[in-house]
């Protein structure tokens, strides 16, 4: 199969390739660039594990071919640190004991880097909404929202119960 | 130990998983590199039941990238046959033979029939579509009753038919007795649909064959490698000694990766014949396929009850299908019978069961295995109430055991003490406010709003009183090593197989205090056979009693080991040792303390210390669980019942439970609140659903097996009450499981109070939208 070049830049740093255009964004990035940070959990766009932010906006890895990324400036989950210092986020998330087995927290922090972005004071149901396109087995979200919450400048302590 | 103020066990301490989680720099199986790795993919049958006909691999030989392709047969001359690692769950019951990958015939969808293995997952799918394989249809075995007809075609030719075990009637009291005095009979049959583990990650294996040393390296998702490497080892005909299983992080499991699964053998086998790495991933089609299922029972239950709400006696008949290839399946109405009585002074019972085997994926553990005795008993007990006109809050208080009052025993066997059922009872009923339920409820009916409160209590053997003769919780009892480092360090071989439990958090906690160092200096080693002590692994919510208890003693032991050591460094006694600020010194001397990397350097050298003291600064500790006890709760949840969709929604979700002492409550909570997700799923949204006549699977992608997002799952109030200690050290208790234990039955009450306007019984555990429109006769009944 021919294949075609791929010119683009991962976290801040201009990456190339020769890829077949079969060749999905996501195993490029993890195959071809090494950057296993990025996790697939369903591979037909449903669960948002593979999320990756694709020029700012989210877009799952697994559904786009890596051509498709030519020239496009790419964000993954190894591009939030910065030295290894985590960033407010991942801080967050940290503090607020986010996640579990971790599979799909690449998918949520990248999401949640978007959501940040386009609205930094997010509500709760601002929050679930803007997650429900992606899957987590372990925790029952509680505590991923309380993450964002957090990290959007609250104290991250769950509000009072609805009754 | 470390002064009280400054203990790590009780608080909330920051994972030390999260810091390579938070920014991608953990290592999944699926993130292993080896040099020179090839890539596998498996073509899978087509047809539930079907006999191989033909097998034609030349095409696909023929790719450039391929370097095998290995038919059943082929493999099944490389490999010895099941149960495998699978048969530890199935001493004592017939196991029919079987295959690595399908020879002679397919018994589910999904079943591997050849195996591919290419320089790329791509090219070894590309070979997958070249193989052609020829079948004979045969009748699809889907149903219980299909599986009960003595007539219908048997899935293993060598067991005659398709019923794996039936277990005559087991009577505990006066059954006769006990519905000849009883002023009613509620009688129910009750469906517990088939449900899925579905972890983020799904399954995977990279297995090393080295030609030179006649070593296999296997890197596995697996909740325990020792199990994984038994597997192995069996089915490869290997020594274990020659075999070494690695696992990293695992992106979740509940139950699913447990031993070598038959494609994890069949990729062993490829890299030993081949000399090359293969990694095999599975794919989200091939895991909601053939991974395996859960949860598949049906029960006939008849409750002789008392007017004032006594449960006089039950009678159960239970029939659970087991799926295609036996394994967990056949043993678990033993697990039922034991725990169907629960924490209620049930005065006779009698239970019979049967296991029969259809072609549908296969049996596995899935959070809570046996849970069905919780769904059966607390939903009967909702049945008894209605039948009663009582509240179903009084029904359990009539019935539960009271601390400290005979029969502090469950009719089955196990000791109750220590239980707080009824403390958990009334712990939900003054959150809720039951009376004031009622009335909103009321007024909420007459505007058409549909409100309904459901409550229910469970008690897991986590790990379980201690037995005569017994100890140990299920599983044995559990080994840990623990080693001083030359550092000041302590580092803590475990063989717990985390997968989202956070045990390098919780029982480094536990170590720091015991021992006395600050906890990130303590470091915990998991997934390794070479180095962690033999074990089961992670799994049964027996991580924190049997492995926290033995971190506790363990850490105990090397201190003395330490102070015993440091005591020759000083020429005074053990007694008189004394461990502060990472330092030793004899007490009262503080200004002469010896750091404790220095104890441990000193012990390496020889001559500073006895011969017998010589050498790692290392001790090897064992815990049977000790006093034990039992983890349990009530959980209650308010809905409303939308009449026109048929949505449920969660108004509210109350946990009052008792795992013991908490060793990291923001970890238990996690654990708690996944456990009532899953159960919400369960309940509203997920469904493994075959074709009742060709047996085609349904349910493949995540379009169709519907789990929970955010959208679904509110916020769930906890309420952790104050346990009975029973052990002098140790007690804490698992809490893994009991979340998705008892969230099902809490639901389905919920939902039925709901709509008893409408006269719904419920009597299955699924109730997405489409059902409810169907129960409260807004949509014909399907048939």
């Amino acid at each position: 199969m021919s294949t075609f070049d791929v010119e683009l830049t991962v976290n801040g740093t201009p990456r190339q390739g020769s890829v077949e255009p079969r060749r999905t964004l996501a195993d490029f990035l993890r195959e071809d660039l090494g950057l296993t940070g990025t996790h697939l959990g369903c591979e037909h766009g449903v669960c948002g594990a593979c999320t990756v932010l694709v020029n700012g906006e989210p877009a799952r890895s697994c559904l786009m071919l890596a051509v498709q990324a030519r020239g496009a400036d790419i964000l993954t989950v190894e591009g939030l640190a910065n030295n290894g210092v985590m960033n407010p986020l991942q801080q967050a998330m940290w503090e607020s004991h986010g996640f579990q087995c971790g599979f799909c927290t690449p998918g949520f922090l990248m999401q949640i880097t978007a959501l940040l972005v386009e609205n930094p004071n997010p509500g709760e149901e601002e929050i679930r909404e803007a997650l429900s396109g992606n899957l987590c087995r372990c925790t029952g979200y509680e505590s991923i929202v309380n993450g964002v919450l957090r990290a959007a400048g609250h104290d991250g302590s769950p509000p009072e119960p609805r009754h | 130990m470390q002064n009280i103020a400054e203990r790590y066990t009780g608080a909330s301490v920051k994972r030390s998983e999260d810091p390579r989680i938070l920014t991608g720099t953990g290592c999944y199986v699926d993130d292993v590199r080896l040099p020179g790795m090839l890539h596998a993919a498996f073509v899978r049958s087509p047809s539930a039941h079907a006999r191989i006909t033909g097998v034609d691999v030349t095409e696909a030989r023929k790719l450039p990238g391929v370097i095998a392709v290995l038919t059943g047969e082929e493999l099944d001359a490389l490999t010895v046959r099941g149960p495998g690692a699978a048969g530890m769950f199935s001493a004592g019951l017939p196991m029919p033979s079987f295959s690595v990958l399908a020879t002679d015939k397919v018994r589910l969808v999904g079943d591997p029939v050849v195996l591919v293995v290419a320089e790329s997952r791509y090219l070894a799918e590309d070979a997958c579509e070249l193989v052609v394989v020829d079948y004979e249809e045969l009748p699809a075995v889907i149903t219980q009753e299909q599986a009960l007809d003595p007539a219908g075609p048997p899935i293993f030719e060598d067991l005659g038919s398709n019923v794996l075990v039936r277990s005559p009637v087991a009577t505990f009291g006066d059954v006769e007795g006990a519905f000849a005095r009883a002023d009613r009979v509620v009688r129910a049959e009750l469906r517990q649909h088939r449900h899925q583990n579905v972890p983020m990650e799904c399954r995977g294996v990279v297995c090393s064959f080295d030609l030179g040393s006649g070593e296999l390296t296997v890197y596995s998702a697996t909740q325990g490698v020792h199990i994984a490497r038994t597997g192995f080892a069996t089915q490869l005909d290997m020594p274990l000694e020659k075999v070494r299983v690695l696992a990293g992080d695992i992106g979740g499991s509940f139950g699913l990766k447990l031993g070598a699964a038959r494609e994890d053998i069949a990729c062993a086998a490829a890299s030993r014949r081949l000399g090359r790495p293969i990694r095999w991933i599975e794919d989200r089609s091939e895991n909601l396929t053939a991974s395996g299922q859960a949860r598949d029972e049906s029960f006939e239950v008849e409750a002789a009850i008392s007017n004032e709400g006594h449960i006089l006696g039950l009678r159960v008949k239970m029939i659970i299908d087991t799926g295609a290839y036996p394994g967990l399946g056949g043993m678990l109405p033993e697990a039922v019978k034991g725990m169907i009585p629960g924490p209620y002074k049930i005065g006779a019972l009698s239970f019979e069961s049967t296991a029969v085997i259809t072609n549908k994926a296969s049996y596995v553990a899935y959070r809570g295995p046996w849970a069905s005795e919780t769904w059966v008993r607390e939903r009967m007990i909702d049945l008894i109430a209605k039948e009663l006109a009582m509240e179903p809050l009084e029904v359990r208080l009539r019935n539960v055991v009271t601390r400290g009052e005979p029969p502090l025993q469950m009719l089955t066997g196990r000791s109750l003490v220590g239980v707080t059922s009824r403390e958990s009872l009334d712990r939900i009923a003054a959150l809720v406010d039951v009376e004031a339920f009622r009335r909103r409820q009321a007024e909420a009916r007459a505007q058409g709003r549909y409100l309904g409160l459901g409550l229910a209590t469970y008690i897991e053997a986590a790990p379980g009183p201690r037995t005569p003769g017994g100890g140990g919780g299920i599983m044995g009892p559990e080994q840990m090593r623990l080693r001083l480092e030359e550092d000041g360090t302590v580092t803590v071989f475990t063989s717990q197989m985390p997968h989202g439990q956070s045990h390098q958090t919780t029982l480094a906690q536990i170590a720091a205090d015991e021992f006395g160092v600050p906890f990130d200096q303590v470091r915990v080693v998991v997934g390794d056979t070479d180095v962690v002590p033999m074990g089961f692994g992670t799994g049964g919510s027996r991580s924190a009693t049997m492995a926290g208890g033995v971190s506790l003693h363990g850490a105990r032991a090397l201190r003395a080991k330490v102070f015993e050591v440091a005591a020759h460094l000083f020429e005074a006694s053990p007694e008189d040792m004394d461990l502060a600020a990472g330092a030793v010194s004899v007490r009262g001397v503080p200004a002469r303390a010896v750091p404790l990397g220095e104890i441990a350097r000193a012990a390496h050298e020889p001559g500073r210390v006895p011969r017998d003291l010589e050498g790692d600064l290392e001790v090897t500790a064992e815990y049977d669980g000790g006093e034990g006890g039992w983890a349990g709760g009530t959980h209650a949840a308010i809905v409303e019942v939308d009449v026109e969709t048929g949505q449920v929604r969660i108004e509210r979700y109350l946990v009052a439970e008792d795992c013991g002492v908490l060793i990291n409550p923001a970890i238990v909570e996690g654990q708690v609140r996944g456990g009532v997700a899953q159960g919400i799923g369960a309940v509203l949204l997920e469904r493994s659903a075959y074709d009742p006549d060709s047996g085609q699977y349904l349910s493949s992608t995540f379009m169709d097996y519907l789990i929970p997002t955010a959208c679904e799952i509110p916020r769930i109030e906890i309420e952790h009450l104050e346990t009975v200690p029973l052990d002098a050290d140790v007690n804490f208790r698992g809490v893994g499981e009991g979340g998705m234990i008892i969230a099902p039955p809490t639901l389905c009450n919920a939902i039925e109070d709901a709509l008893s306007p409408m006269g719904v019984r419920v009597t299955e555990q699924h109730l997405p939208p489409c059902r409810i429109l169907e129960l409260i006769g807004a949509i014909a009944l399907d048939p």
